[in-house]
C-alpha cells in the first residue's frame, strides 16, 4: 500500500533522512518511535509530499508519487494527515473544517459536502459540535475534528504526527480511542507516537528511528519487550514509565 | 443564527448613527458657545453663502482624493507586504528597500517631489488636466502603501505556518490554501491596524493643499483669507475651522465605523472581540 525506497532528505547541510525503507500493507498500523530530531515527522511529510524527498521514491498503491507527473495535491487526497498541534482552521466551524477539501478540492455542492461532513463528525463523536469554532473546543475535541478532516477525502491511509503530545493528559484517551476505532475499521495508518499502550494494542509493527535511519523494526512485542539494539533499549527505558 | 446576526448589525448601525449624531450636536454646541463668547453668528446668511460652497467642494475633493489614495494604497501595501515575506530575494529585497526609503522621507517632501518631477517623467496621463496633482496623489498612495506593507507583512507572519501546511495537507493547492485559509485569518488580524492607517490617510490628504489641490484643508485656508481680507471678520475664522474639523471628524468616523463593520464580519467566536 505505502512503500518508501531509500529516502534521503537534507535541510541545508543537515542530513535528516539517510536512506529510509518502508513497506506498509493495506490495513497495517505502523507506529514509529524515536528521539526528537530523528526524522520521524520529516519521513511522514515525505510520504504525502509536503516535504518532497531529495532522493528515493514513495509508492502509494503502486503509483510512484515522487514522480514529477503526479500532482502533489492528488497525493494528499490519497493520504490524510493529523498534526501534533491539530492545526484546525481557526476561522471555520468544525463542520466547515471537515468539508473544506470536499467543497474546494472535490468541488462538491454544500449539501453533499455537509452530509458527508456530519457523518464524519458523528464518527468521531462530535456531531453536536458542528457549529463550534476551534477556539471554543477542548484540545481533545479539536484533535478528533482534525481526524474527521483528514478522513474527508476518503483517503487510502492516514498519517499521524504525534497526535497526542500537545494534549492535556485528560484528553489523550478520547483521541487514542478514535484512532483505535479507525484502525479496527481497517484503515492503513502510520503513527508517530510514544503512546506505548496504543502501540502495543493496535500496531501491527513498530519501527525505531534514530539519526535519520531505521534502527530496528518488528512487532510491538519484539521491539518493546526484547529490543536487539542498545540504543532502542535505552530509549524505551526512558520513555516507558 | 442569521436573525441574531442581522439584529446585531442593526443595533450596531443604530449606535453608530447615534454617535455621529452626538458628534454633530457637540460641534454645534461648541459653535453656539463661540457665538455667545465672541458674538458671531454662523447662521449669518453672508457667512453661509460665502463658505458653504467652498466647504462643500472641499469635502468633495477630499473624498475624491481619498477615493484614489485609499484603494491604491491598499493594493500597494498588500502586494509589497506579500513581497516582503516572499522567499524569493528578487521580490523581498526591492520591497524592503521601498518601505525603508518611503518611510524615511517626510510625506510633504514626497508630495512636492512627485508634483514637480512626475510630469517630467510621464507628461499627460489619462487626460488629467493637472498631471502634477495626479502624481502628488500617487505619492500619498505610495507613502501609505509603505506603512500598510508593514501591516500586511505582520499579518501574513502572524498566521501560524501550521495553517498553510494543514490546508495543503487536505489537498488544496497553495493558491487555494492562501486564499481560503491564510488570507481570511490575516485580514481578521490586521483590520484594527489597517483602520488606524486609513484614518491617518484620510486626514493626510490635507497635505495635497500645498500643491494647490482644492480639498477641504486648502479651501478652509482660502476661506480664512476671504474672511479676514474681504470681510474683516476674525470671528468667522473660528466658525470656519470648527466646521472644517467637524467635517474631517465625520469623514474619518464614517471610514472607521465601516471598517469596524468589516471587523465584525470577520469575528470568530472564541477568538478575541471587537470594541463596541
Amino acid at each position: 500500500m505505502i512503500r518508501a525506497q531509500n529516502i534521503h532528505k537534507y535541510f541545508g547541510a543537515l542530513h535528516v533522512l539517510r536512506g529510509i525503507n518502508l513497506d506498509v500493507q493495506k490495513g497495517d498500523v505502523l507506529v514509529i518511535i524515536g528521539p526528537s530530531g530523528s526524522g520521524k515527522s520529516t519521513l511522514l511529510r515525505c510520504i504525502n509530499m509536503l516535504v518532497p524527498p531529495d532522493e528515493g521514491d514513495v509508492f502509494i498503491d503502486g503509483v510512484k508519487v515522487t514522480s514529477p507527473e503526479i500532482r502533489p495535491e492528488w497525493v494528499r487526497e490519497q493520504v490524510g494527515m493529523v498534526f501534533q498541534s491539530y492545526n484546525l482552521f481557526t476561522h471555520l466551524t468544525a463542520l466547515q473544517n471537515v468539508t473544506l477539501a470536499l467543497r474546494k478540492v472535490k468541488r462538491w455542492d454544500d449539501e453533499r459536502a455537509n452530509r458527508r461532513g456530519r457523518e464524519l463528525l458523528a464518527q468521531v463523536g462530535l456531531a453536536a459540535k458542528e457549529d463550534a469554532y476551534p477556539a471554543q473546543l477542548s484540545g481533545g475535541q479539536q484533535q478528533r475534528i482534525a481526524i474527521a478532516r483528514a478522513l474527508a477525502t476518503d483517503p487510502k491511509a492516514v498519517l499521524f504526527d504525534e497526535p497526542t503530545s500537545a494534549l492535556d493528559p485528560e484528553y489523550i484517551k478520547e483521541v487514542l480511542d478514535a484512532m483505535t476505532d479507525l484502525a479496527r475499521a481497517g484503515m492503513t495508518m502510520i503513527v508517530v507516537s510514544h503512546e506505548m499502550g496504543f502501540a502495543k494494542g493496535v500496531a501491527s509493527r513498530v519501527l525505531f528511528m534514530d539519526h535519520g535511519v531505521v534502527l530496528e523494526e518488528g512487532t510491538p512485542g519484539e521491539v518493546f519487550e526484547s529490543p536487539k539494539e542498545e540504543r532502542t533499549r535505552s530509549f524505551i527505558g526512558k520513555v516507558l514509565r | 443564527m442569521e436573525a441574531s446576526r442581522s439584529r446585531r448589525y442593526a443595533s450596531f448601525a443604530g449606535r453608530t448613527l447615534v454617535r455621529i449624531g452626538l458628534a454633530i450636536l457637540g460641534g454645534f454646541g461648541f459653535l453656539l458657545i463661540l457665538q455667545n463668547e465672541i458674538q458671531y453668528n454662523i447662521f449669518d446668511a453672508v457667512f453661509l453663502s460665502t463658505f458653504a460652497r467652498l466647504l462643500f467642494s472641499g469635502v468633495m475633493n477630499t473624498l475624491f482624493f481619498m477615493g484614489i489614495v485609499i484603494p491604491t494604497g491598499i493594493v500597494i501595501g498588500f502586494v509589497t507586504g506579500w513581497a516582503r515575506v516572499s522567499k524569493y530575494k528578487f521580490l523581498s529585497y526591492p520591497a524592503t528597500a521601498y518601505v525603508d526609503v518611503i518611510r524615511g522621507i517626510p510625506l510633504i517632501v514626497l508630495v512636492l517631489f512627485a508634483y514637480f518631477f512626475g510630469p517630467f517623467i510621464v507628461p499627460g496621463l489619462f487626460g488629467f488636466t493637472d498631471v502634477g496633482k495626479f502624481f502628488a496623489a500617487l505619492a500619498l498612495a505610495l507613502h501609505t502603501g509603505a506603512y500598510q506593507a508593514e501591516i500586511f507583512r505582520a499579518g501574513f507572519q502572524s498566521v501560524p505556518k501550521g495553517q498553510l501546511e494543514a490546508a495543503v495537507a487536505v489537498g488544496l493547492t497553495r493558491g487555494q490554501a492562501v486564499g481560503y485559509v491564510v488570507m481570511p485569518q490575516m485580514f481578521r488580524l490586521i483590520l484594527p491596524a489597517l483602520a488606524n492607517e486609513l484614518a491617518s490617510v484620510a486626514k493626510d490628504t490635507s497635505f495635497l493643499s500645498i500643491i494647490g489641490a482644492m480639498e477641504l484643508f486648502g479651501n478652509a485656508r482660502s476661506g480664512t483669507q476671504i474672511a479676514i481680507y474681504n470681510f474683516g471678520r476674525l470671528d468667522w475664522v473660528f466658525g470656519l475651522w470648527t466646521i472644517t474639523a467637524l467635517l474631517y471628524l465625520l469623514l474619518t468616523l464614517a471610514l472607521s465605523k465601516s471598517l469596524q463593520h468589516v471587523e465584525r464580519r470577520y469575528l470568530v467566536p472564541g477568538l478575541g472581540s471587537v470594541s463596541a
